[in-house]
């Protein structure tokens, strides 16, 4: 275990910058997720901390070591690759062993970590098999199972799950965080799966563009979006957005005003961005008026894709809805809910 | 999608396929029974497809007008020293030119390619007082060298390179990971999977060797030195006329090593090609 610390770490492909100035805090043990969406530049920082791509500008370190120059087998990473990457001609067990052999462990000791690392997985009936015998969460698992083999002191994930199908990747994001549980290892994992980064992890960092957008715990990331671009890529459906003016009787949008909270008052006159998460609103007789264009039924909520004011917009509740398109009804904004963001969107105003 | 075909139609594929392997199957068929025939049959008309009358004395005889065995031995040899540097050299400058990024990387490799477009008659006569230079003349160094760094080693090259580059990039990776360095890396994992193209690069360099024809003529002159193409030429009566029966036993002898490992490995020699982008 080791903690790790991205301090202003940059890298050009050429005189493309692809990441800029980037840097994260990773303690000892924990779980932190990088997400964003493709070409945010999420694999290629693990791909730096791993080694596989050489860091143009900044300081790596794992543990109180500077690691930027140092080859990827020297920064006690283990890593799990999107394709899993096992070693088609060799077996399980070879595939779990290769790194301990090249390592120059005994036979002893490395017959000892894989009968472990195959027990934790339950790959013990599995270890003279091919990956090419095996199917897809079974693959996962040897993958996983070569990198705790070694016992190292970070683990890197680089979207370990698009492969599989819905269902087993529910399993594996299980059977991946139980491991954490247990190993209490540093882990670093790479999804473009919002879903994934908040049900997994103890800290998400959002990326854009090659910058980090907003650090923190995944609630909180939820709660309070620093800006509009994580309010936008965190929650499921995607907060609703409205551009609109601060006044003092409220946001004042095309075709509605809508209720502000207090503190917003400070900026008014101001051109803002009005979000509310679809599950944040609710209906109410003295609500707003919304014309319903579309009515989803979950089984467990509603969502309802309606006209407020001029906007369209999502609803999700948690009554079983009965409109039907075209019909009007009423809903109001949870006021502890709202998250107003500057015209650019680059900052919170409440 | 596969679709299964009516019997009628099924035998009719059949029956056409059969009509166009007879120009493919018939020399080598011609080969061997005119082997076993006496001379005065060869040439009869109508030509006899299936011999009756047998004379194997013929084989008897390749072994003793010229020191036959010894020759198949130098084409043994020659062949399979020059399978296994050829393998290992176009293996190791593929893996380069697919896996190794260095400034004018795909300059050199068309400059290498270039080396297809030669044809040997032209440089065989620099090769000649090269070799010569070396007193490497009536020796089978020659035979050794100039397929290794030659032609047929050019086009392996491409071959290894062309199923390097299809070969995930992340499986180095892991093994980068794992603790090893850029040799091992190729020869623990890239090489054990490159197999259907090595054994693709070992057939067609095995025959290239084997049926090597203008150099053995150009650099040996002492028959216990011959390979077997230049040895069949030598099959010939006192007047200089060919014994054709001997020397289609000579040429049957010296056919049957090649069948044998094209049956053996054709599999792979497809799948190496298929591999590599080839087109058979």
């Amino acid at each position: 275990m080791a903690p790790v610390t991205l301090t202003n770490i940059k890298k050009f492909f050429g005189s493309a910058e692809i990441i800029r100035d980037v840097s994260i805090d990773i303690a000892d043990g924990e779980f932190v997720a990088l997400v964003g969406p493709s070409g945010c530049g999420k694999s290629t920082i693990l791909r730096m901390i791993a080694g596989l791509e050489p860091i143009t500008g900044g300081r790596l370190k794992i543990g109180d070591r500077i690691v930027n120059e140092l080859e990827p087998k020297d920064r006690d990473i283990a890593m799990v690759f999107q394709n899993y990457a096992l070693y088609p001609h060799m077996t399980v067990e070879k595939n779990m062993a290769f790194s301990l052999e090249h390592r120059g462990a005994s036979k002893a000791e490395i017959a000892e970590r894989v009968r472990w690392a195959a027990d934790i997985l339950g790959l013990k009936d599995m270890l003279q098999r091919r990956p090419g015998q095996l199917s897809g969460g079974q693959r996962q698992r040897v993958a996983m199972g070569r990198a705790i083999v070694r016992d190292p002191a970070v683990f890197l994930f680089d979207e370990p799950l698009s492969n599989l199908d819905a269902k087993l990747r529910v399993v594996m994001r299980g059977e991946i965080k139980g491991l954490h549980q247990r190993l209490k290892t540093t882990t670093i994992y790479v999804t473009h799966d919002q879903v994934e980064a908040m049900t997994m992890a103890d800290k998400v960092v959002v990326l854009n563009a090659g910058r980090v957008e907003q650090v923190g715990a995944p609630l909180d990331l939820y709660d309070r979006p620093a800006n509009r671009f994580v309010a936008g890529f965190i929650g499921s459906p995607s907060m609703n957005f409205i551009e609109g003016t601060i006044t003092s009787e409220g946001f004042a949008a095309p075709g509605m005003t809508l209720p502000l909270p207090e503190a917003v008052h400070a900026h008014n006159g101001a051109r803002a961005t009005y979000g509310i998460r679809p599950e944040h609103f609710s209906l109410s007789p003295d609500g707003l008026p919304a014309i319903v264009s579309l009515v989803e039924p979950m089984g467990s909520e509603t969502q309802v894709t309606m006209t407020l004011g001029d906007q369209p917009v999502i609803g999700v509740f948690r009554e079983r809805l009965r409109a039907t398109a075209g019909e009007t009804i009423h809903v109001a904004p949870d006021m502890s809910a709202l998250h107003i963001f500057s015209a650019d969107g680059a900052t919170r105003l409440n | 999608m596969r679709t299964e075909l009516s019997p009628r139609l099924k035998l009719f594929v059949y029956g056409l396929m059969c009509v166009l392997a007879i120009p493919f199957v018939f020399p080598t068929w011609w080969m061997v029974t005119s082997s076993i025939k006496p001379i005065s049959q060869i040439f009869a008309f109508p030509p006899e497809i299936i011999p009756h009358s047998f004379d194997f004395s013929t084989y008897r005889q390749v072994f003793e007008l010229q020191p036959f065995a010894q020759q198949y031995f130098n084409s043994a040899y020659i062949a399979l020293i020059v399978t296994a540097g050829t393998m290992l050299f176009s293996s190791m400058a593929g893996y380069a030119f697919a896996r190794i990024r260095f400034p004018g990387a795909n300059l050199l490799f068309m400059v290498v390619l270039l080396g297809l477009l030669i044809p040997s008659e032209v440089t065989i006569v620099p090769l000649f007082q090269m070799f010569l230079r070396f007193k490497m003349i009536n020796t089978h160094w020659p035979l050794i060298l100039v397929p290794i760094f030659g032609a047929p080693s050019v086009f392996a090259t491409f071959v290894m390179r062309q199923f390097f580059i299809a070969l995930p990039a992340e499986l180095e990776e892991a093994a980068r990971v794992d603790g090893l360095g850029r040799f091992k890396i190729f020869w623990t994992i890239a090489l054990p999977l490159a197999r259907p193209a090595l054994a693709a690069v070992a057939i067609f360099t095995f025959l290239s060797s084997w049926n090597l024809y203008l150099e053995p003529i150009v650099f040996l002159s002492s028959p216990e030195k011959f390979t077997l193409p230049q040895a069949l030429t030598q099959f010939v009566d006192a007047y200089g006329g060919p014994m054709w029966n001997i020397q289609l036993a000579a040429a049957t002898l010296t056919a049957l090593p090649v069948l044998v490992v094209f049956i053996i490995a054709q599999r792979q020699f497809i799948e190496g090609l298929a591999h590599s982008g080839l087109k058979g």
